[in-house]
C-alpha cells in the first residue's frame, strides 16, 4: 500500500510498532533469557508510537506539505514476518527479531529522508528512533 | 434514523431556530447526507446579541488572568477532541483527513495564543508627561463582535477571532457558513464544556438575513469576516457608514514566481501542495505559476509540475491515501468547469484536464475534479486575473523578475505572493517590490501563524487592522487615554 500521506505513514508507524510488540510480548513468554528485554521493548515501542503520534499532532498545520512529502514509500517494503516455527531456539527469535528491528530502521529513515526540510519536527523524532533500532539491532546481534 | 437538526447556541442555551427553513449538509464526497441547518431568522441574530451584550459587564470585569483559564480549558478539550474535530471537517467540506488535523492545529494555536492576554492587552504610560502629571493608555474591551465565516475552513476561521475578542473581555457571535456548519456546532460543544459564561460565546447558523442582522445591530462594535472580495467590500461599507470596526479578509489571486536557479525538486512538493491542496478552495493557495527563464528551464520546470499535478491521488478525504478531496459543493464544481472552458475559449491551453476524473475508489463524482494546469496564459486573461478557488492552475512565463513583478503588479488582488530561488538578492527584491500582504520566499503557503497578522492588501483586504497577533488584540480593544494630576 502506498504511504504517501502523513496521515497512511502515521497509520504504518502505528502498524509496525503493535505488531513488533506483540512479536517481542510473544516470544518474552516462550524465552525466559529474552523476557527482561524483549518486555522492555514492548514497553518502548508503545512510547514510540505515542511519541511520533504526538509530534504529528502537534506539528501539522495547513501549511505542510504532509499529503505530498512520501510520494515514494510503499508499506510492502516494509512487510515483516512476525511467527516463528514452533519448537524455534531464542537464536531463531533473536534472527527474526534483528529482521524486524533492521526492516523498521530502514523505514524510519527512509521516512526521515523523504519529510527532510518540509516537516518540521517529524523527521528529526524518525531520525531519533532508526537510531534505537539501530541499537536493537548492535544487541541482538551479540546476542 | 432521523437527520440530525443543528441548533443554536445562545446565551448558554441550545435552541432551535424560529425558522422551518432548514438546508441539507451533505458530506460532498459520498453524497450522504449529514444533517439539516437551520436558516436562522433575524430575531434568532437578536436574541444572540442581546445575550451577548447583557454578558459583557460581568465579563469585562473577569481578570484577564480568570479569562485566559477558560481558554485553556477549551484547549484541553481541544487536544481531547482532536481526531473527532478533524474527521467532522473532512465529512463535512471534503478535505483530506491530513488537511483537516493541519486545520484543527491552526485552530487550536489560536486559543493558545489568545491564553496570553494577560500580556498581550497590556497598556503603557508615562510618568511626568508635565511636572506632576502622568498619562496611561489602558486597552479595554469595547462589547460585541461577531464573525462571518467562510465554507473553506469551517473550524478554523472563527478561531482567527473569537479567543481573541474573549480573551479582551468582549463577548461574542459566530455565524457559520451555511454550507459547513458542524465543525463550528462541534466547537461550541467544547465552548459549553469549557463553561464559559452564558453569553460570552454564541452561534447562531444562518444567511444572509442573519449576517445582515448581526452587522446591522446597533449593539455590534465590529464585524469580521471571511469570503470574497464583493461580500467584502460590501461589509466593508455597510461597516464603515455604520460606525463599526470591520476585519474583512477577501478573495485572491496568489502568484508563485519560480526563478530558474529555484531547487526544483523541493520547490515542486511545496507548489503542489500550495495549488491543490484544500482543492484549491484556500485564499493562500497558489492560483498563477510564474516561471521565469528561457525554453529548456520553462519546458523542465513544467512538465515537473503537470506531473507532479497528475500524481494527486483524488477521492474522500477520509481514505489515507488520498491527497485531494472533493470540491466542497457541486455548484462549485460547476462554476469551476465554467472557468476552464472560459480559459479555453480565451486561448490558454489546458496541459493537463482535470474534467477527465480519475477517483480512487468508489466514490460518486458529483463534487470531483482532478487537478488542471493551463498553460500559455497571458496575464490579461480572465483565467490569470479572477479567482477560481479550485484545483486549477495557471502557468505564465517571465523573462527575469523584473518582468515578474510587472505582472503581479497588474493583479487586482493583493493576498500573497511567493518566489521560489536560492538567490538571496532576487528573494530581497522580491519581498521588497511585490504588492501582497503575505510574501513567501521557497514557502508555497504563506499562511501566518497565531502570533503574526494575517496580511493581506489590495482587493483582497478591507480594513486597517488585520486578523491575528497583535492587529487583532487592537481590534478587539481601544485605548482608553488617562491623564492624571494629585494635588
Amino acid at each position: 500500500m502506498k504511504l504517501n500521506t502523513m496521515a497512511a505513514v502515521m497509520t504504518f508507524v502505528s502498524k509496525i510498532e503493535s505488531e513488533s510488540a506483540r512479536f517481542y510480548e510473544t516470544q518474552a513468554n516462550v524465552f525466559p533469557e529474552l523476557k527482561d528485554t524483549f518486555l522492555a521493548w514492548v514497553k518502548e515501542n508503545r512510547k514510540f508510537e505515542k511519541l511520533v503520534k504526538r509530534t504529528y499532532f502537534g506539528v501539522i498545520t495547513d501549511t505542510l506539505e504532509s499529503n505530498y512529502c512520501f510520494e515514494t514509500l510503499d508499506s510492502e517494503g516494509y512487510a515483516f514476518p512476525t511467527n516463528l516455527a514452533d519448537g524455534a531456539d531464542p537464536s531463531e527469535a533473536t534472527g527474526r527479531a534483528f529482521e524486524i528491528e533492521s526492516t523498521i530502521k530502514r523505514f524510519y529513515l527512509e521516512a526521515a529522508r523523504l519529510s527532510d526540510g518540509l516537516m518540521a519536527d517529524i523527521p528529526r523524532l524518525f531520525k531519533k528512533i532508526a537510531k534505537e533500532r539501530e541499537e536493537r539491532c548492535r544487541i541482538l546481534s551479540a546476542a | 434514523m432521523a437527520v440530525p437538526r443543528l441548533r443554536n447556541y445562545i446565551n448558554g442555551e441550545w435552541v432551535d431556530a424560529t425558522t422551518d427553513n432548514y438546508n441539507e449538509i451533505m458530506n460532498p464526497a459520498r453524497q450522504e447526507l449529514l444533517c439539516e441547518a437551520p436558516a436562522s431568522a433575524s430575531t434568532d441574530a437578536d436574541a444572540a446579541v442581546k445575550a451577548a451584550q447583557d454578558a459583557f459587564h460581568d465579563w469585562r470585569n473577569t481578570p484577564p488572568v480568570a479569562r485566559a483559564r477558560y481558554l485553556h480549558r477549551l484547549i484541553e478539550l481541544m487536544e481531547d477532541n482532536f481526531d473527532e474535530l478533524s474527521i467532522c471537517q473532512t465529512k463535512e467540506h471534503g478535505k483530506t483527513i491530513d488537511e483537516s488535523r493541519g486545520e484543527t492545529r491552526r485552530g487550536i494555536e489560536m486559543v493558545e495564543v489568545a491564553s496570553g492576554i494577560p500580556s498581550l492587552m497590556q497598556g503603557y504610560n508615562l510618568e511626568d508627561i508635565a511636572a506632576g502629571i502622568d498619562e496611561h493608555a489602558i486597552y479595554q474591551p469595547l462589547g460585541v463582535f461577531c464573525c462571518i465565516a467562510p465554507f473553506n475552513f469551517p473550524f478554523m476561521v472563527p478561531l482567527w477571532f473569537l479567543p481573541f475578542a474573549v480573551a479582551c473581555g468582549n463577548t461574542f457571535v459566530v455565524k457559520p457558513s451555511p454550507r459547513t456548519p458542524m465543525s463550528q456546532t462541534e466547537l461550541f460543544k467544547l465552548l459549553d464544556e469549557a463553561g464559559f459564561p452564558p453569553g460570552v460565546v454564541n452561534m447562531v447558523h444562518g444567511e444572509t438575513e442573519v449576517a445582515d442582522a448581526l452587522m446591522e445591530h446597533p449593539d455590534v462594535q465590529g464585524v469580521t469576516f471571511v469570503g470574497s472580495t464583493p461580500v467584502g467590500r460590501e461589509i466593508y461599507k455597510k461597516c464603515g457608514e455604520m460606525g463599526k470596526r470591520v476585519i474583512a479578509q477577501a478573495g485572491a489571486k496568489n502568484f508563485i514566481v519560480l526563478m530558474p536557479d529555484a531547487q526544483i525538486d523541493q520547490a515542486m512538493v511545496s507548489l503542489t501542495a500550495s495549488f491543490f491542496g484544500n482543492s484549491g478552495q484556500r485564499c493562500l493557495s497558489g492560483a498563477n505559476l510564474l516561471i521565469v527563464g528561457d525554453d529548456s528551464v520553462y519546458k523542465q520546470f513544467l512538465d515537473k509540475f503537470v506531473q507532479s499535478a497528475a500524481g494527486i491521488r483524488v477521492g474522500d478525504g477520509l481514505d489515507e491515501s488520498v491527497q485531494m478531496g472533493p470540491l466542497q459543493n457541486a455548484a462549485s464544481k460547476q462554476r469551476i468547469l465554467g472557468e476552464i472552458e472560459k480559459g479555453i475559449q480565451e486561448g490558454a491551453t489546458l496541459r493537463l484536464d482535470g474534467r477527465k476524473l480519475n477517483l480512487v475508489g468508489d466514490v460518486p463524482e458529483t463534487c470531483f475534479l482532478n487537478p488542471s494546469v493551463f498553460e500559455n496564459v497571458h496575464h490579461e486573461m480572465t483565467c490569470a486575473q479572477e479567482e477560481i478557488f479550485g484545483p486549477v492552475a495557471g502557468v505564465l512565463r517571465a523573462k527575469d523578475l523584473d518582468e515578474a513583478l510587472e505582472v503581479i503588479a497588474q493583479c487586482p488582488y493583493g493576498n500573497a505572493a511567493s518566489i521560489f530561488t536560492t538567490n538571496g538578492k532576487w528573494a530581497r527584491q522580491f519581498r521588497h517590490e511585490v504588492v501582497a500582504g503575505n510574501v513567501g520566499i521557497n514557502i508555497g503557503i504563506v499562511a501566518p501563524m497565531a502570533f503574526f497578522p494575517f496580511g493581506g492588501r489590495k482587493d483582497s483586504f478591507f480594513g486597517t487592522l488585520h486578523g491575528q497577533g497583535r492587529d487583532v488584540i487592537r481590534f478587539f480593544t481601544d485605548p482608553q487615554i488617562v491623564i492624571e494630576r494629585w494635588f
